[in-house]
């Protein structure tokens, strides 16, 4: 096949998605600079109660920094896991991959629900603090920060150890062994080498965590609760209960931009490394 | 519109294989609250109506916030025929136009509601009595809603919002407690803002009885109907009936505006009303309150007989619903960190 026409081939996807992501997109923003979702008048309203708002940036900083803690946790246990995985033998590899993929094979509902009744006041964790005489009462767990970042990591975990996996899986080990031979120790080999062939697997893992964290409705209303306020709650009660739609577009646009945002720095990282 | 045609024949063949012989069946569909509604409906109510009316319904599970809102983004078609809603979002729909003009005199059975229940905007199918629940095994029985901000109560309290009809109402009720009324928050808020340290969870209206359950709080507002059905799955749970009433509401169903099956969906609603599906959304498992003034109620609901509703407290949503917006939203900020 000619190579110029090869672009020919995600004209179907291409129109697909400019038909069903851009063009709704398009309604969403003209919405969002409308009084009301009839878009009869242009009004700024919507913005300005946003971003004018810092119980509104209060949020959007909430989100973000959810995303980033969910990142930091589920990078910290999965490059353990991953390294485990590149010394393994075929049958552990294989256990490994099993472990890591089996979450995803619950839905998102179940697994959550599961950590009300593991963070809960009368939930696992607490009865065996207190059972075994480490806590002298339960300590507050659900409807907190760490409680919701605890969950989002096991929930979120293989978006981070897949594609690490992945990256790490295509390390030669003859590198390491050439690493070594010249006399590097091994945090040093794991530092110079393993990390910047893993940055890329790292990376893709960190972007699909933060933007499935942050914006993880269910996990944060149930698990959350009312107390801690992240965007995906507040777009859907101004669209659904209040029926505020332009205030829930700028508020889903502020979402997504700050979302992409991250995913764009994030993306920005992987190609330095790369050339570094 | 002919009901009766070869198209309609072929596919009511189709679907209903085992129906063949009756194919003139109409199709319709209803919006029906996800869970206990969803249950209690298909079991109950969709077989009558094929019996005795050769209706098929099938369901569309959404809660009532969402049906306005699927309702309002199609703009004038309607996904469904029938909408099942609490007196908030009925306000809602009235104002956005959503229902067809209802006529009370196509509903044979209409004799058996109240007076008043049955009106030019749709009907009452069921009611629902909203109080406090609380685990009696852990707590003394509060007496009303200025007990739930003592410490004793408040540390194992579960807040909910204004997003839901019995969050709403049970605030208002706090708030009149408190020295505010239907239409003055600022009491209620002073003290919750009071009390927000030591609460044990402010969570989404449909997250409490899973919270109940778990034991991470005692004590929450909500209806007769899940303190019944927890109780019948094991959980310590009791209905108290504050010192100030009950308060009391009906879920009530419309006729989507442009709906094309308006015979069949005043048939369904008639059906809904009628005594034997009223008597056996009474009992176990379904614990629905009854509108129909021949059937008596649960155990659990303090009355005997839906007339007595008058004697619980009321609201007027239509007051309510313009000030909602702004209790949401106070809610939330009053509610953070």
């Amino acid at each position: 096949m000619n190579n110029a026409g090869v672009w020919r081939l995600a004209l179907p996807l291409g129109l697909a998605q400019l038909l069903f992501f851009a063009a709704p997109l398009l309604i969403l923003l003209s919405t969002s600079l409308a009084t009301d979702e009839n878009l009869t008048q242009g009004s700024l309203r919507a913005w300005r109660e946003v971003l004018g708002d810092a119980f509104h940036i209060q949020s959007v900083l909430n989100t973000l920094r959810l995303g980033a803690l969910t990142v930091l946790a589920t990078m910290l246990l999965a490059v353990p896991l991953a390294l485990v995985h590149m010394a393994a033998g075929p049958r552990v590899k294989r256990l490994i991959l099993i472990v890591a993929v089996l979450p995803l094979l619950t839905s998102v509902v179940v697994r959550t629900f599961s950590w009300i009744v593991i963070l809960g006041r009368e939930g696992v964790i607490n009865s065996t603090l207190v059972a075994s005489g480490l806590a002298t009462a339960p300590t507050a767990l659900l409807q907190t920060e760490p409680g919701l970042i605890l969950a989002l990591t096991q929930i979120e975990m293989p978006l981070m150890l897949l594609p690490l996996i992945a990256a790490t899986a295509r390390i030669d080990p003859s590198l390491l062994d050439a690493s070594t031979s010249l006399g590097a120790s091994l945090g040093r080999t794991l530092g110079r080498v393993v990390l910047p062939l893993a940055l890329p697997g790292l990376i893709a893992g960190a972007t699909l965590v933060f933007a499935s964290a942050a914006t993880a409705f269910i996990s944060q209303s149930v698990i959350g609760g009312g107390r801690l306020n992240y965007l995906p709650a507040l777009v859907w009660q101004q669209a659904m209960v209040v029926f505020d739609w332009p205030l829930a577009a700028a508020m889903a646009l502020t979402l997504m931009g700050s979302v992409l945002m991250v995913v764009g720095a994030l993306n920005l990282l992987g190609r330095n490394a790369r050339h570094a | 519109m002919s009901l009766i045609n070869r198209r309609g024949l072929l596919a009511a063949g189709l679907a209903l294989p085992a129906l063949g012989a009756r194919a003139q069946t109409t199709q319709m569909t209803a919006a029906v609250y996800p869970g206990g509604w969803d249950e209690a409906l298909r079991a109950v109510l969709a077989p009558r109506l094929l019996q005795q009316h050769n209706v098929a319904v099938s369901f569309d599970p959404l809660f009532a916030v969402d049906q306005i809102a699927k309702a309002r983004a199609a703009r004038g078609t309607p996904p469904f025929d029938v909408f099942v809603l609490d007196p908030g979002p009925r306000v809602s729909g009235m104002d956005l136009g959503l229902f067809e003009t209802f006529d009370p005199a196509r509903l044979p059975s209409r004799a058996v509601l109240p007076t008043g229940y049955a009106d030019t905007v749709g009907a009452a199918v069921a009611a629902q009595v909203v109080g406090i629940a609380y685990n009696p095994q852990k707590l003394p029985k509060p007496a009303g809603w200025r007990d739930l901000f003592q410490p004793q109560y408040a540390s194992k309290l579960g807040l909910t919002g204004f997003g839901t009809t019995f969050g709403t109402i049970s605030l208002i009720e706090m708030a009149k407690a408190l020295g505010g009324s239907e239409t003055n928050m600022d009491p209620l808020f002073a003290e919750l803002r009071r009390i927000k340290p030591s609460v044990a969870a402010v969570a989404a209206p449909a997250a409490m009885p899973g919270l109940f359950q778990q034991g991470q709080i005692d004590v929450m507002y909500t209806n007769t109907y899940t303190v019944t059905l927890l109780r019948s799955r094991g959980v310590p749970i009791a209905f108290a009936v504050p010192e100030s009433g009950a308060a009391a509401f009906v879920t009530s169903m419309h006729i989507a505006k442009n709906s094309r099956n308006i015979a069949a969906a005043y048939q369904y609603i008639d059906a809904m009303i009628s005594t034997p599906v009223q008597s056996a959304l009474a009992l176990d498992p379904y614990f629905f309150v009854p509108v129909n003034k021949d059937v008596t109620p649960g155990a659990d609901v303090p009355m005997r007989s839906i007339s007595e509703i008058t004697n619980f407290v009321t609201h007027d949503w239509s007051r309510i619903n313009p000030l909602r917006a702004g209790w949401i939203s106070r809610f939330n900020r009053e509610m953070a960190g």
